[in-house]
């Protein structure tokens, strides 16, 4: 079989030719450059890796959570390692009302059954425009469940896991690993900027790779 | 309200306007007899495997079983399932000889349980028509002459029963007639006819034997000496002759029988809640066998709420344990409504998460907190629904299938409050009601406010220190600025805090304060991201 002959059957085909998928810009600029398509994929599955937890993971992805919620659509948070702090989602302009949390006590037999049900739940939830979790150790079969459930839900998930996992394979549609950028010894002035080094690990029908600096 | 007089002043100047006039008000009294010809429609619904239904229902059970009756020693087959009569059991065997033939199970007959069930059949019934009435000892009487038109005629409302039948586990055989003795004794007779009008009545019943009037022993002997086999037969007799012979009530039961008197019919009363129970034919150690007679609660329950034009948003559920042990757990709706597919699915949530601590025999389901819409939500032609409650119904489905299997606490949505203490500055707030504190009430607050982090831990941590600078794995790198957080002592938990930035060697930005009292403590509160 010539590789001509293999081109031509279903479910073969080049990596950068794949139709572009429908996307929505995330809010940063730098971001949009670095993302296939111009930013975030508006179904399937987004996996954010962190090298440590707070280094802005969310805040990556509140603009465009602020956004679909005032729009009207459901916004759900599955397994939150802390509480989200809503003065300070609302200061983002988050619409609360839109907002729902997700949370099993960790106590419950086969708790990470549970949350990884209650979140392929949220997104199939026609309704929901994303769906956010946070799980350490998601086994690869169930994130294939879970990525067949965002595309059939139309729904953005974004899962949020520590950067040792990078080497698991996933079928995300989208996997960007977080640095911190190195920060001076004393930090001047205010607070903001603050500054993440984005790195995408793969990406549907774009090379991966690419790297951005996003000033949040 | 038209007189008379003005009537009849209407039938010359408008002719069409009185003929509905008098089609619709004189022609019952004018003429009785054609009146009662399609006044009414009865449906007699015979379920001749009721005792043995009742007990095997409520388990999706492939197992062959028997209904027996009789003395201890000669106990006799009175009903097997289908399974049984595939073995070659049959009514009237005896039981010893049914348990040779294979694995059986042997059932004794429970009566109250069997009036219980025609009870609640009755009342789901009522979704067809308000006029329902229980005929002893097997059968439901409904009168359909008004419901055909809604149900699509008279194929589309049998189509509708038998569907309901099937998923509430019951095999029926049906008739229909003017008269409601009529409709009894065809469906009796297991001859599925379908009459409307008088005239094929009276050639139908005319056609069947005397024996399914179910007579006396002397009165049946009586009609067998005069030569009478079919009921065609018993009308030729002379009525006086007839009454005097056999009794007066007979010749009576005749004319009801035909439509030449009246025979009202008593309804069953529709009660203010419903309460229902269904025992298994054996006990159960796993909650999961419990869906089936689960399901077929929740048909009755909502043939019921439909009849009532009801709606509930709590179902309250028991478990029937051995010893009379009794355990009860709740389903309730985030939206009141009567949709048996959502709550077949909740129910099978519900189970499945639940361990039974003692075998189970039966379930039961209680529903008293009652809605009444005056516009009761009917499947229009656009499946609207969703417009019409104002809340989404899609978003209330989900909450309830969340909570069903994750508990009532699992979800939450996330409220604002106007205090200076950051951890008093936020609440939980339930998944369904409407927020209304928005940003306006809370500017002036706000404004004031430096950033605040996305993250709040639930307690917070107090650091270690060196040389008095807090430690997060390694040394903080804190921002200049610092906020000041100080309530007053009359409130509730004093706070006398600053505030700080701070940023790890891992890059991530943490909220923390050092107590302005006491030994000056850090601790850490918050994550900013």
């Amino acid at each position: 079989m010539t590789l001509q002959e293999l081109m031509q059957r279903a479910g073969v085909w080049r990596a950068g030719e794949l139709p572009p998928r429908a996307t929505r810009p995330s809010g940063f600029p730098a971001l949009d450059q670095t993302l296939p398509g111009g930013g975030w994929p508006r179904t399937g599955l987004t996996e954010i890796l962190s090298s440590t937890f707070g280094i802005g993971a969310l805040r990556l992805v509140l603009p465009e959570l602020a956004r679909l919620s005032q729009q009207g659509h459901w916004i759900i948070l599955v397994n939150p390692p802390h509480i989200p702090y809503s003065p300070a989602l609302l200061d983002e302009g988050v619409d609360l009302s839109r907002l729902l949390i997700v949370d099993l006590p960790t106590k419950v037999q086969s708790a990470e059954t549970e949350i990884l049900w209650a979140y392929e739940q949220a997104l199939r939830f026609e309704d929901c425009a994303a769906a956010l979790l946070w799980l350490d150790d998601a086994p690869s079969l169930h994130m294939r469940r879970l990525q067949l459930a965002a595309e059939t839900g139309a729904t953005w998930g974004v899962v949020f896991r520590p950067v040792r996992f990078s080497s698991q394979p996933s079928p995300a549609v989208l996997r960007l690993k977080l640095d911190a950028c190195p920060v001076p010894s004393v930090p001047a002035g205010d607070l903001l900027p603050h500054k993440v080094d984005v790195t995408v690990l793969k990406a549907r029908g774009a090379s991966n790779g690419a790297s951005c600096r996003v000033t949040m | 309200m038209v007189s008379t007089a003005s009537a009849s002043n209407s039938v010359t100047q408008n002719v069409r306007v009185a003929d509905n006039f008098f089609h619709t008000t004189i022609a019952g009294n004018t003429h009785p007899q054609s009146r009662r010809d399609d006044s009414a429609l009865w449906l007699h619904l015979h379920l001749p495997h009721l005792p043995l239904e009742v007990l095997t229902r409520g388990l999706n059970s492939h197992e062959a079983c028997v209904l027996v009756s009789g003395e201890e020693r000669h106990r006799k087959v009175l009903l097997a399932n289908r399974q049984a009569v595939a073995l070659g059991i049959r009514a009237g065997m005896q039981s010893s000889a049914a348990q040779v033939l294979g694995q059986v199970r042997v059932l004794e007959r429970n009566e109250r349980a069997e009036q219980q069930a025609l009870d609640k059949l009755g009342l789901w019934a009522m979704q067809i028509t308000p006029m329902v009435s229980r005929v002893e000892p097997d059968g439901l009487l409904l009168e359909i002459k008004g419901s055909l038109k809604l149900f699509g005629g008279l194929e589309g409302l049998l189509a509708r029963l038998r569907r309901g039948l099937k998923q509430l586990g019951y095999r029926t055989n049906y008739a229909t007639a003017p008269t409601p003795l009529g409709a009894t004794l065809l469906a009796r007779a297991n001859s599925q006819r379908l009459i409307c009008d008088q005239h094929q009545l009276q050639l139908a019943l005319g056609a069947l034997p005397i024996e399914v009037l179910q007579l006396e022993a002397k009165q049946h002997a009586a009609l067998v000496a005069f030569g009478a086999k079919r009921l065609s037969d018993c009308r030729r007799l002379p009525r006086d002759g007839l009454a005097r012979r056999l009794s007066p009530a007979f010749v009576d039961m005749l004319d009801r029988l035909f439509g030449q008197i009246p025979d009202p019919r008593c309804a069953l009363k529709i009660p203010r809640s419903f309460d229902a129970e269904l025992e298994l034919p054996w006990e159960v150690d796993n909650a999961r066998a419990l869906t089936t007679a689960g399901e077929r609660l929740l048909q009755e329950l909502c043939g019921y709420l439909t009849a009532n034009a009801a709606q509930t948003r709590h179902l309250r559920w028991r478990l029937l344990g051995r010893d009379n042990q009794i355990e009860y757990f709740d389903i309730k709706l985030t939206r009141a409504g009567r949709d048996e597919r959502h709550m077949g699915l909740l129910l099978r949530e519900s189970l499945a998460r639940k361990t039974l601590h003692v075998p189970v025999k039966g379930i039961g389901l209680n529903v008293s907190g009652l809605t009444f819409s005056t516009t009761p939500a009917t499947h229009d032609l656009f499946m609207q629904t969703k417009n019409q409650g104002g809340e989404d119904e899609a978003y209330a489905a989900f909450v309830d299938r969340l909570r069903a299997r994750c508990g009532e606490q699992a979800l939450r949505r996330l409220g604002i409050r106007s205090a200076h203490n950051p951890e008093r500055a936020w609440c939980w707030q339930r998944p369904v009601e409407v927020s209304q504190r928005r940003r306006k009430g809370l500017t002036h607050v706000e404004e004031r406010r430096r950033q605040r982090p996305l993250w709040l831990l639930k307690h917070a941590v107090k650091l270690n220190e060196e040389q008095g600078q807090p430690l997060f794995g390694g040394r903080l790198a804190l921002t200049p600025e610092r906020e000041r957080i100080v309530n007053g002592w009359w409130e509730e938990a004093e706070v006398a805090r600053d505030y700080f930035t701070a940023t790890t060697e891992g890059g991530a930005r943490l909220w923390i304060y050092r107590e302005l009292s006491g030994p000056g403590h850090w601790y850490l509160q918050g994550i900013f991201e």
